[in-house]
């Protein structure tokens, strides 16, 4: 009897040691990166550094390759376009000053540690003045994949971005400019260089602006909107975002959305709406003119008018009854 | 005749009315959205608000007089205090591993992109492959997709793939910060660029802050009968940069 209660529990236990789910984890991949931008202004000659935090939030050790890649472009949104096997001589300039972690050198972190990478930038004296773009990027390192395995390993790589400005001056020459003003089509009617638009009616706005100068300068500025006797009835704040050497970024308001401007009864009339950004040595402003005038409530009127009339008419001229 | 009096006086009586009102008030610059952002270094700073404005300053030393005493200055604080939060990346699974492939049948993966970016100027997560699905010998390739016959699709613009007789390699897009205009819905694919030939293609991007914007790939192969038998691997890569 004893026997058979002891071979029963044997049997449970091992049957649920076979059918109890696993913890299981796939591999995966969390990984941060502080700070995300860095904006540097220095002289030659001059030497900083910054610590950078990196943080694994998987839960597998991972290795990892660290590199500085430049790059001279970014797209209308401020992504800048990466080419990994870009070089440029002012690479020489960066370094790491970890002991044990250098660029392009795989280094281990454990699940849900954390790891400094102090970065040296030494401009030496006889540098050009001129503006580097450059991205920290912190990648997965594969050493081999397992040749079993049908599909696709995927790796991944964090970045943060370094625009560095080396310059004597503290604000070197900037030169941005507004382009592309408009209201979004199908709000208003342009005639000429007029634009009319209801007056009830939340008007969108476009813009971009160019940077034709030599280095990176910063849109901070106001989206203004004035009567025509130059009373100002609404004023928003442009997104101060970094615009890199001759390159286009789309303005925003600072909630980094389009432009908007939702006119009140009382905005009837010429009212002048202006873009304008000031920078630290150089002003630039774009404007349109437009005429809010109460179409909507014109027509509601119109229509409610012709019906009152049509039932006072037709009312009138129904015959009395015969009693 | 009485019926045009009346409707030419209401007419008058409104434009006065609606004119008379823009001239009363047109000191009013209060709005939900007004911010003033000036920025000078270190001591003291930070956001001010109340319901009509918000204010983001700081004080102390001027730009200048740090760019010229010390002979740099860096903005990765204070004024720049949203973009010191961490740019974090997350995928749920490392390894697409599709097993044994059937013929004229589509397999389908997926797994999850997570970003989380405290800055106001955004992010981008862009994907590139080292080379189409390839067979050990290094020759032997699954083709990245070209979608349906009547629905081409290119790396960067998707399109529908849903005829089993179209064989190749692709993926899908969809959540958080996705192009839904390109993926419209779960039929459409795009085939990934190749590095050193193409530039990585946006699948997710987003313009603000993002607080973790997730979306799912969906990894689609579907093989022909005459697809020659063995192991195809390759490598995807996935970049998640802060934009600036």
């Amino acid at each position: 009897m004893t026997k058979k209660i002891f071979i029963t529990i044997l049997l449970c236990v091992l049957t649920f040691a076979i059918l109890l789910p696993k913890n299981i984890s796939a591999a995966n991949y969390g990984m941060s990166i502080s700070p995300p931008l860095l904006r540097v202004h220095i002289k030659p000659g001059r030497s900083i550094t910054q610590v950078y935090k990196i943080e694994n939030l998987s839960n597998n050790d991972k290795t990892l390759v660290a590199a500085i890649v430049p790059f001279t472009e970014s797209d209308i949104s401020g992504n800048p376009v990466l080419n990994p096997k870009a070089t440029a001589p002012w690479l020489s300039y960066f370094s790491l000053a970890n002991s044990e972690i250098k660029f392009n050198k795989p280094f281990p972190i454990s699940a849900g540690a954390s790891e400094q990478l102090i970065l040296s930038l030494s401009v030496p004296e006889t540098a050009p003045l001129k503006d580097i773009y450059a991205t920290l990027i912190v990648s997965t390192y594969v050493n081999s994949v397992d040749q079993t395995f049908q599909g696709s390993a995927l790796r991944a790589t964090i970045g943060s971005n370094l625009l560095i400005t080396v310059s004597s001056q503290a604000y070197p020459d900037t030169i941005l400019r507004i382009e592309g003003f408009y209201p979004a089509k199908g709000t208003v009617i342009k005639i000429g260089e007029l634009y009319f638009a209801d007056s009830i009616t939340p008007l969108k706005f476009t813009a971009t602006v160019n940077n034709e100068g030599s280095f990176t300068a910063e849109t901070k500025g106001v989206f203004r909107v004035t009567s025509g006797k130059g009373k100002p009835v609404y004023l928003e704040g442009i997104l101060p975002v970094n615009v890199i050497a001759k390159s286009q970024r789309q303005l925003l308001n600072t909630n980094g959305n389009s432009f908007e401007f939702s006119p009140s009864l009382s905005n009837i009339g010429s009212h002048q709406l202006s873009l304008e950004i000031k920078t630290d040595n150089s002003n630039t402003t774009s404007t349109i003119n437009i005429i809010f005038f109460p179409l909507k409530l014109s027509l509601g009127l119109l229509i409610s008018l012709l019906l009152i009339i049509s039932i006072v008419r037709v009312t009138s001229k129904t015959p009395e009854k015969s009693t | 005749m009485k019926v045009i009096y009346l409707i030419t006086l209401i007419f008058l009586s409104i434009f006065f009315t609606t004119t008379e009102i823009s001239l009363v008030y047109a000191d009013d610059l209060k709005s939900p959205t007004f911010e003033i952002q000036m920025g000078t270094i270190n001591i003291t700073g930070g956001a001010k608000s109340s319901t009509t404005y918000k204010l983001t300053d700081t004080v102390g030393q001027t730009f200048q007089g740090q760019f010229n005493s010390a002979g740099y200055v860096i903005l990765a604080g204070f004024q720049y205090i949203n973009t010191l939060i961490p740019f974090s990346f997350k995928i749920s699974d490392l390894d697409i591993n599709f097993g044994s492939l059937v013929p004229g049948i589509p397999s389908l993966l997926s797994n999850t992109l997570t970003v989380t970016t405290g800055s106001a100027f955004g992010y981008a997560v862009k994907a590139i492959e080292d080379h189409p699905l390839r067979r050990s010998d290094g020759v032997t390739t699954i083709p990245d997709t070209s979608c349906d016959l009547a629905t081409p699709c290119l790396q960067a613009d998707a399109n529908v793939w849903g005829d089993n007789a179209r064989f190749g390699f692709g993926y899908n897009m969809s959540g958080t910060d996705v192009n839904i205009a390109d993926f419209v819905n779960s039929t459409y694919y795009r085939p990934f660029p190749v590095e050193n030939i193409d530039q990585p293609a946006i699948v997710m991007s987003k313009g603000g802050i993002a607080t973790s914007s997730a979306a799912t790939v969906t990894y689609k192969v579907n093989i022909s009968g005459s697809q020659a038998a063995g192991t195809y691997q390759n490598a995807i890569q996935f970049i998640a940069i802060p934009a600036f």
